[in-house]
């Protein structure tokens, strides 16, 4: 780095470290140790801190976590794929403007969103009521909220942007002239996009999976709201465990989790040495 | 030469947004022949051959092949393959997956006669002969532009010359009837492109297809071809063997595309005899009347060097500089700063007499293209 513009990061590593890097190694200490709260007086070392891993509650949270995340990837990835392609393909002038529009939902609060689509999932809700005023009979949606669902719906809405744009990036680098030779080498159109086109964009289908998979593991908001408190992800575990001052276990899997996200990360950075499809 | 016409273009234009890219081109390209459309950029050529390619559709007229009109035939459907300016190797793919990419993609009836398989065979032999055909199909075609042995490369790991050599094996495994260059050698260096060059046209010969070759390059374009198509806006200037269109430019634009020249202002005073600086000059038998104004055309080598009594022009050497082979002068001739190549050396301030050949003289008639390029 030039020397002149070296301290510009000062505030923002001021901050990191206060309210980051501290916490983690606080956590850390945490994770392997039994205290009450934050009170130390009564320290002692956790030599059987892995055992949490076991219990069954917390395996069937992960377990759920993980299941419900590759749903939602792999949904995301079959309509972000779709979408991507159909705005590569089509003739608007500015695309990143089209692009910004699907995106829109990504621009409100994620929690008042949850909680409206969280509405219209319930039997009774702002839609059937103007419905049924208009109609004078009464009109009733079914009832998801509550259902796995319900989740999968709340997540894919919420995490399907971040699909979206790599794929898009991954698809518009690629050169056109590969599809003329595709084309001029006697492929048909369809051929053309199962050998060249998907090929070239699987790393934006690598980075976009990994942006969708890790968050929608991790969150613990949408499945609270939408799942009405039936389904547990790890999210919703560790979430307790601070609220219930449990603050070793929540510590305990809120690092296994930094630590999946780190190899997600690590992984992106294999397949995407250029950080190209990140945007 | 075979003089069966492989490839007309009849009266075919196109037009982008209402701009007119090819004005009325009618072209005849015939079996086994190197033809070469030259001009710069802009002039019309590479939309001309992305039409024969079938990437773009002309407005009017038709594109006629083997004698069937093939306007609206999508590029996969057509006995041709194309050489592209910038390769459009395939990244994800080694060379040897780039170079079988055609034949690997095709359905397996076409491939049955491509390799000229027996039909009776079991299906499971069948197979393994197609295989065992695109190996060795794409090994041949690799030793065809000098890669043996490159097979399992990656492109990106490769030169820009190796690049250009996949590229055309990629093509040329297909054995198309026609095989289109668009600029292919426009990012090799000097040295490689003359290289490439000789080793184009030894392959045209070898394999008897007809290439169609596009290029702004018009030492290139004489070097390679059987035949020259000059553009100019969309427009065919001259049509004619590299010879004949160095001699015998058709007028301004043509004359001072191809090669150096001079060109004088002159009179065609009566037949066989030509006016120009003030000098009468005796020239070929030309179908101009007597009287009428032409362009004269002469390659700066025409001109011989003269002792001044036998000189038909005298002049002033106002610049000279050495070429390796010969040195190249600038003569003021009354108003007209002559070039004049030379093996003699002269220097600025000489005054040296010239003299030209009859048949060195070459007359076009007046025409309005006022641009040098």
């Amino acid at each position: 780095m030039k020397k002149p513009f070296r301290l510009l990061s000062t505030p923002y590593i001021v901050w990191l470290v206060v309210l980051a890097l501290i916490p983690i190694f606080v956590m850390l200490l945490l994770s392997v140790s039994i205290t009450e709260g934050l009170d130390f007086s009564n320290y002692e070392f956790n030599s059987s801190f892995y055992q949490a891993f076991f219990e069954r509650s917390i395996m069937t949270a992960f377990l759920n976590s993980i299941y419900y995340a590759v749903i939602t990837t792999i949904v995301s990835l079959l309509l972000g794929y779709m979408v991507a392609y159909t705005v590569f393909r089509s003739k608007f002038k500015n695309k990143f403007l089209v692009l910004a529009v699907f995106i829109l939902p990504m621009w409100s609060n994620l929690l008042l969103r949850t909680e409206s689509l969280g509405n219209l999932m319930n039997e009774n809700n702002l839609i059937t009521n103007i419905l049924s005023n208009l109609l004078n009979t009464t009109i009733t949606f079914p009832v998801i909220k509550g259902s796995g669902l319900a989740v999968i719906i709340g997540l894919v809405l919420t995490y399907l942007p971040f699909m979206i744009l790599p794929i898009y990036t991954a698809l518009e680098k690629i050169d056109y002239s590969l599809e003329e030779a595709a084309l001029d080498l006697g492929l048909t159109d369809f051929q053309k996009f199962v050998k060249v086109v998907l090929p070239l964009s699987l790393k934006g289908v690598a980075t976009g999976s990994i942006l969708v998979f890790l968050p929608a593991m991790s969150g613990f908001a949408i499945p609270e709201i939408l799942g009405n408190g039936n389904i547990l992800l790890i999210g919703n575990i560790i979430e307790q465990a601070f609220r219930y001052m449990d603050y070793n276990l929540g510590s305990l899997l809120s690092i296994m989790i930094l630590l999946i996200i780190f190899l997600g990360i690590f992984v992106v950075s294999k397949v995407d040495k250029e950080g190209e499809t990140l945007l | 030469m075979n003089q069966n016409v492989l490839i007309e273009l009849s009266h075919v234009e196109k037009k982008f947004e209402n701009e007119v890219i090819v004005k009325d081109l009618s072209l005849k390209i015939y079996e086994n022949e190197f033809v070469t459309l030259l001009g710069p950029s802009g002039c019309g050529k590479t939309t001309t051959l992305r039409m024969i390619g079938g990437f773009e559709k002309p407005d009017q007229g038709q594109i006629i092949i083997n004698g069937q009109i093939f306007n609206d035939l999508p590029p996969y459907a057509r006995p041709i393959n194309t050489v592209f300016q910038k390769y459009a190797l395939f990244p994800h793919l080694n060379v040897f997956d780039n170079v079988a990419f055609g034949l690997k993609n095709k359905n397996r009836k076409y491939l049955l006669k491509f390799f000229n398989i027996d039909l009776s065979l079991s299906n499971k032999d069948q197979s393994l002969l197609i295989q065992k055909g695109i190996e060795k199909a794409v090994e041949e075609s690799l030793a065809l532009v000098k890669l043996t042995g490159l097979e399992n490369r990656r492109i990106t790991q490769m030169s820009g010359g190796q690049q250009q050599r996949v590229a055309l094996a990629r093509a040329l495994i297909n054995k198309p009837q026609i095989l289109l260059l668009d600029e292919p050698l426009a990012a090799l260096d000097l040295k490689l492109r003359q290289n490439m060059q000789y080793e184009l046209k030894e392959m045209q010969r070898k394999l008897g297809i007809t290439f169609i070759f596009v290029t702004h390059d018009q030492e290139e374009a004489m070097t390679m071809s059987d035949r020259i198509v000059v553009m100019k806006d969309g427009l065919i200037q001259q049509l004619d063997t590299p010879k004949q269109i160095y001699n015998e430019p058709v007028n301004r634009y043509v004359a001072n595309f191809i090669g150096e020249s001079n060109l004088i202002d002159g009179l065609y005073k009566k037949d066989k005899l030509v006016s120009f600086l003030g000098v009468d000059f005796e020239c070929g038998p030309y179908p101009f009347k007597a009287g009428t104004p032409v362009d004269v055309v002469i390659r700066p080598e025409d001109f011989d060097v003269v002792t001044l009594e036998k000189a038909k022009l005298t002049g002033i050497v106002t610049s000279a500089i050495f070429k390796g082979v010969h040195n190249e002068l600038d003569v003021l001739v009354g108003d007209y700063k002559l070039m004049v190549n030379t093996y003699e050396t002269y220097n600025v301030g000489d005054t040296i007499g010239l003299s030209i050949d009859p048949y060195e003289i070459h007359l076009m008639p007046v025409t309005s293209y006022e641009e040098t390029v």
